[in-house]
């Protein structure tokens, strides 16, 4: 009994497997298919990582989209980010967090590590609080 | 025909601002619905959050609407912050290198703030309403400058104190100022309370300079003459609701005034809708005891407000203008025999 039940399981993880590995090979011919269709050379994909830091030291949290799309990722505490998504070149990533200058980075063949300092945005702090309470004049006491 | 043409002429010539009412075609409850649906959203994700505002919606006006929205319902403003920059600011204020060493070490502060508890003071609402636009490809700016309110200390205003933004739809500029827009602190206990005011939504230019001054005067958006900032100082003080009230604050152009015994002194607005008449007060205020009256005369022609008082008795008189219990505005008369 407990032997057919292991079986199963096996019978399961095995075609597990076999979906996975087709999923795996899939995607390399579906690139190449993409690639000829446009008749371009460009049809390298590519795994983009790197760093982000500012002048004191990595930013965690930092907001990484691809421009034009919806995927995207965030840093963890040592400011570093894998992006989700194999891109091409040409690709634009956005980088954004509250507080610095939003930059841009344009992806080339050879981008693979992305080592960015963000700078902190020039803002003048200051704040005015609107208030309902009615104007009262200084009147001298006599 | 020549008349027409002048008649034409007249239009051409006669500026009409940029302000909501240019939209009047859009509604906005759907833009509105999503910045509500967004509620317990953070701001650790811009993109996404710009995303989930943003991507359903179908003009650039809605898009912005959403995103002003959000940050005005969701981002509180942090009453002992702002004191606690207001004096320092007012202490470094000849000292540009302390100024600008306190900027730096708060600038930290205000973004911490912001991002983990969504409080913040108004270049924080301007930043956050700049960032999110960006995000959605709109041309959003923050404008650095004055705002007088009825606690300023109008007469000492000498540093910038207050943010706000321009944003372009359609190619050309609006104003609106989500600080303002957010919500009041409790007279009393200071505790902000959200209290949102849809007034401050791209509004007349000419409302918004009676107690905006930006600090490079494009922003103002008026046409021809700009106004001076000693023009700025000695305009009547206008409250949140003049902004849900009024399209215009024609006159007068100056807070106090001196008169002789039995003078009319002459106040207009315009309206964004009419109103019933007997709504509107003045509340005359001598120091001692106040009284709530209505205007010697009160005319109301689409939309146009025309207010007439005669001041029969010597003193001096803190006037307040109600539309109903919303308070408008504030002028001084001293009434001389």
């Amino acid at each position: 009994m407990k032997t057919l039940k292991m079986k199963r399981i096996t019978q399961a993880l095995g075609l597990m497997g076999i979906v996975m590995m087709a999923a795996l090979i899939t995607n390399p011919v579906y690139a190449q298919t993409q690639a000829a269709v446009t008749a371009s050379v460009v049809d390298q994909q590519l795994t983009v990582k790197g760093k982000v830091s500012d002048d004191k030291g990595p930013l965690l949290g930092v907001n990484i989209v691809l421009k034009g799309g919806k995927v995207g990722t965030v840093t963890d505490q040592n400011g570093a980010f894998t992006f989700p998504r194999a891109l091409n070149p040409g690709d634009t990533l956005i980088f954004s967090f509250l507080g610095y200058e939003k930059q841009e980075i344009k992806i080339d063949a050879e981008t693979t590590f992305i080592n960015l300092i963000l700078s902190s945005d020039l803002v003048e702090i200051m704040g005015a609080v609107s208030t309902d309470k009615p104007y009262k004049s200084k009147r001298s006491k006599n | 025909m020549k008349t027409r043409l002048y008649v034409l002429l007249f239009i051409v010539a006669w500026p009409s601002y940029a302000q909501l009412s240019d939209f009047d075609h859009i509604n906005f409850r759907k833009a509105d619905s999503t910045a509500m649906a967004c509620k317990d959203e953070g701001l650790y994700n811009l993109p996404q959050l710009t995303q989930k505002l943003t991507s359903h919606l179908d003009t650039d006006v809605e898009r912005f609407r959403a995103i002003y929205l959000w940050v005005c319902t969701n981002i509180a403003n942090d009453y002992s912050l702002y004191l606690k920059n207001k004096r320092k600011r007012y202490k470094f204020k000849n000292d540009s290198l302390k100024l600008s060493a306190w900027n730096d070490r708060f600038k930290k502060v205000i973004f911490r703030k912001l991002l983990k508890q969504k409080r913040t003071i108004c270049t924080g609402y301007a930043y956050i309403v700049q960032e999110l636009a960006k995000l959605a490809n709109l041309d959003c700016e923050i404008v650095h400058g004055f705002g007088r309110t009825s606690m300023t200390d109008i007469e000492r205003l000498n540093a910038p104190n207050h943010s706000w933004n321009a944003i372009q739809l359609n190619g050309k500029w609006y104003l609106c100022d989500p600080t303002w827009a957010s919500g009041i602190p409790n007279p009393e206990t200071n505790v902000f309370k959200f209290q949102y005011n849809d007034g401050m939504f791209l509004t007349n230019p000419q409302l918004f300079a009676v107690n905006h001054f930006p600090l490079d005067l494009k922003w103002t958006l008026l046409e021809g003459e700009q106004p001076s900032f000693e023009d700025f100082l000695a305009a009547p003080v206008i409250y949140g609701k003049a902004y849900t009230n009024l399209t215009e604050h024609v006159t007068p152009k100056k807070m106090h005034h001196i008169i002789q015994k039995n003078d009319t002194v002459l106040f207009k607005y315009q309206l964004h809708q009419d109103v019933d008449p007997d709504k509107i007060r003045f509340l005359i205020d001598n120091g001692y005891n106040n009284k709530k009256i209505k205007p010697t005369s009160t005319l109301i022609d689409e939309k146009s407000l025309t207010l007439e008082h005669l001041f029969d008795t010597t003193g001096f008189y803190d006037v307040h203008l109600y539309i109903g219990d919303d308070l408008i505005s504030t002028y001084t008369v001293k009434v001389k025999s």
